[in-house]
C-alpha cells in the first residue's frame, strides 16, 4: 500500500470515528448549534439600531450579526474535537492510536477533518434561521461560498488550538478553556461594530485580531456593503493561513511531546 | 547492538524513569526475554510495571537506560518498533460509541491494512476471541470479559512479534480469566512472545515460563516458578495426629527428616531437607505407634517468593504509581 493510500484511508476511517459522535449521539450538535441562533436572536434584537449609525455597511444589523453566529457555531464545533481528544486521552483510547506505526499527524486529521465536516451543520442550520429572520444573501453564491470557506475553515483552527490544549492538558477539564479561547477570539474582534466604530484597546486589539479580517470575508454573504470581492477576501485568507500555520505547529510540537 | 541482542524479543538495560516531582518509577531495570517466551512482570500496583510497559511500548520515553523490542530501540526505533508490537493496556480502552467489528477495522486502518484484509483479519479474530455473535453491536453493550477478549483481538490485528498484556485479566470474573489465559496459551504455542504485567500470582505461575517480580521500581528476584520457589525453601509436611498428646514424642523421631515444630492444633510442621517423600515419615510415626489423622504437603507459593524478597505481600499498595495521563 503506497503512502498516499495509508495516508488517505486512516484519515477516513478516523473521519467515521470522529463523526459517530455526531450521528450515534442524540443531541451531539445541539449546544454548537443551538448557543449561536440564541446569541443570535438576542443581539440582534437588542442592538437591531447599531446598524443606524453612521459608519455601519448595511441596515440590517442581523445581516452584519448572522455571519459571526455562523463562525460561533462552526469554532465551537472546532473546539469540541479538541475536547473529544482530551476525553479519548483522559479514557487511554488515544494509547491505542500512539501505539500504531501511524504517522502521528495523521491521528489528527481524522478528527479535525470530522470536525470541519460537522461545521458544515451548525453553519447551515444558523444561516438557515438568519434567513428565515429577514437576513438576506446580498453576496449572492460567491458569498455563501466564502461564509462556508471561512467557518469550515474556522473550525478546522479552532479544531487545532483545541487539540493543542487537549495534548498538554491531557484532562478534559481543559474543555471549557478551549472554547473560552474560541470566545474571546471572535469576540475581541469587529463582532458587534465595524472597526471604525471600535475604540481604546478593542480598536488596537480588534485590528491585530485575524478573526477580524475571517469575519470580513464570512460578511461577503449577507452584509451589503461588503459585496464578493478579492480585496474582502484576501485578508481573510491570509488570517486563516497564518492561524493555521500557527496552531497547526503548536498541535504537531505537542503530539509530539505526548511521550515524554 | 550487536546481532546476538537481535535474537532477544526484549532487552532492557538500566532503564530508569523519573516522574517530575522526582518519583522514581523506574529505577534500573535490566530484563531479556526471548522470542517464544512469556514472561511474567509481577508487582504490586506502583511497583513500575505499567510505566516499564509503557516505555517498552513507545508510549513514554524513558529518563536514561536503552530498551529493544524485536531489536528496534524504543526511542531511536519506535515507528519499527510499533510496526511489531501488540498491546493491550490495563485498561481496555474502547471507543463504546464503535461495534467491535468497525473497532477491529479501525485498527487495520492504523497498521496499513487494506479495508479487504482489514474485514478478513477482523471476521477471523472475532472468531478466535468467541465474538462473532456481538460483533455488530456496540462495543459500550459488552460485559467485561467480552471487552477483555476484544482488546485482545485488537492487540492481534498486525500479528505482532510481541505482545504486550498489562494486567489482562484485573476485574474479570474467573470464567473470563481462564478463558483469556487458554488464549494467551495458544498465542504463545503460535510462536507469540508475550510480556505480561499481572499483580495476580496465580496467573504468573499458570502463564509465565519466567518471572521477574519488580518492585519500588526495581526487578528484585527474576527465574522461572519453580526456581524461585525453591529459593524460598523446601516443601512442608503438615501432620496431624489422632492423639494431639503425642506431639512432642513425634517431633522429636521426625527429627531425622528434617526441621520439626509445633503447629497450632497439635500437628507438627515437618520442613524437609533434601528428602520430599511422605512415606517415610510416615512409616516412623507407624512404627512408634502414634496414630497419623492426615497429611499434607505445602509447597511455597509465588506468594511466599514475594513476601521473601520484597518484606511485604504482593497485594500491599507502597506507592501509588503516577496517573499515566499526568
Amino acid at each position: 500500500m503506497s503512502s498516499l493510500a495509508y495516508a488517505a484511508g486512516l484519515s477516513a476511517a478516523m473521519w467515521r470515528r470522529s463523526l459517530n459522535e455526531v450521528v450515534r449521539v442524540r443531541g451531539a450538535l445541539l449546544p454548537t448549534t443551538v448557543a449561536p441562533i440564541i446569541f443570535l436572536l438576542g443581539t440582534a434584537g437588542q442592538f437591531g439600531r447599531l446598524s443606524d449609525l453612521h459608519g455601519f455597511p448595511t441596515t440590517s444589523y442581523l445581516a452584519w450579526i448572522l455571519p459571526l453566529s455562523c463562525l460561533q457555531g462552526a469554532g465551537f464545533a472546532g473546539g469540541a474535537a479538541g475536547a473529544n481528544l482530551a476525553r479519548d486521552i483522559e479514557q487511554g483510547w488515544f494509547d491505542r492510536l500512539l501505539t500504531s506505526p501511524a504517522p502521528r499527524a495523521l491521528l489528527l486529521a481524522g478528527p479535525v477533518l470530522a470536525a470541519m465536516t460537522r461545521a458544515l451543520v451548525p453553519t447551515t442550520v444558523i444561516l438557515s434561521v438568519g434567513l428565515v429572520m429577514g437576513a438576506g444573501l446580498s453576496g449572492g453564491l460567491a458569498g455563501v461560498i466564502a461564509l462556508y470557506v471561512a467557518a469550515v475553515w474556522f473550525c478546522m483552527i479552532a479544531a487545532l488550538w483545541g487539540s493543542t490544549l487537549a495534548l498538554r492538558a491531557r484532562t478534559q477539564q481543559v474543555g471549557p478553556l478551549i472554547q473560552n479561547g474560541v470566545f474571546l477570539a471572535v469576540f475581541l474582534s469587529t463582532a458587534y461594530t465595524p472597526l471604525p466604530l471600535l475604540q481604546g484597546w478593542l480598536a488596537t486589539f480588534a485590528k491585530y485580531n485575524p478573526v477580524t479580517y475571517v469575519l470580513e470575508m464570512a460578511r461577503q454573504a449577507t452584509v451589503a456593503g461588503i459585496p464578493p470581492s478579492w480585496a474582502h477576501t484576501w485578508p481573510g485568507l491570509v488570517a486563516l493561513s497564518g492561524m493555521t500555520v500557527l496552531f497547526g505547529a503548536l498541535a504537531l510540537r505537542q503530539l509530539r511531546r505526548v511521550n515524554l | 547492538m550487536s546481532a546476538a541482542d537481535d535474537q532477544r524479543a526484549i532487552l532492557v538495560e538500566d532503564l530508569v524513569r523519573t516522574y517530575p516531582g522526582g518519583l522514581r518509577a523506574v529505577d534500573g531495570v535490566n530484563l531479556e526475554v526471548a522470542p517464544g517466551e512469556i514472561y511474567g512482570f509481577l508487582g504490586p500496583n506502583g511497583a513500575g510495571k505499567s510505566t516499564t510497559v509503557r516505555i517498552l511500548t513507545t508510549l513514554l520515553r524513558p529518563t536514561s537506560g536503552r530498551a529493544w523490542v524485536a531489536g528496534h530501540d524504543v526511542v531511536a526505533e519506535a515507528g519499527a518498533a510499533r510496526r511489531v508490537i501488540g498491546v493491550a493496556l490495563q485498561e481496555a480502552a474502547l471507543d463504546p460509541l464503535m461495534t467491535g467489528r468497525e473497532l477491529l477495522r479501525l485498527q487495520g486502518a492504523l497498521h496499513g491494512l487494506r479495508r479487504a484484509q482489514a474485514s478478513e483479519r477482523g471476521d477471523d479474530l472475532l472468531e478466535r476471541v468467541e465474538l462473532v455473535d456481538a460483533a455488530d453491536r456496540r462495543v459500550g453493550t459488552y460485559s467485561g470479559g467480552m471487552r477483555r477478549r476484544l482488546d485482545l483481538a485488537l492487540a492481534l490485528v498486525q500479528r505482532p512479534r510481541v505482545l504486550f498484556l498489562d494486567e489482562p485479566t484485573t476485574g474479570l470474573d474467573p470464567a473470563s480469566r481462564a478463558a483469556l489465559w487458554r488464549e494467551v496459551r495458544a498465542l504463545n504455542a503460535d510462536g507469540t512472545t508475550v510480556f505480561l504485567t499481572t499483580q495476580y500470582l496465580e496467573e504468573a505461575e499458570q502463564l509465565a515460563e519466567r518471572v521477574g517480580i519488580i518492585d519500588r521500581g526495581r526487578i528484585v528476584a527474576e527465574g522461572t516458578p519453580d526456581e524461585l520457589k525453591a529459593r524460598v525453601g523446601e516443601p512442608a509436611l503438615h501432620v496431624d495426629l489422632v492423639d494431639p498428646a503425642e506431639a512432642e514424642r513425634a517431633r522429636e523421631l521426625l527429627a531425622a527428616h528434617g526441621e520439626c515444630s509445633h503447629r497450632r492444633g497439635g500437628g507438627l510442621i515437618v520442613r524437609m531437607s533434601g528428602a520430599r517423600a511422605i512415606a517415610p515419615v510416615v512409616r516412623t510415626l507407624d512404627e512408634a505407634g502414634i496414630e497419623v489423622d492426615t497429611v499434607e504437603v505445602e509447597t511455597p507459593t509465588l506468594d511466599d517468593v514475594f513476601l521473601a524478597v520484597t518484606g511485604h505481600a504482593a497485594t500491599d499498595d507502597p506507592a501509588p504509581e503516577p496517573s499515566l495521563s499526568a
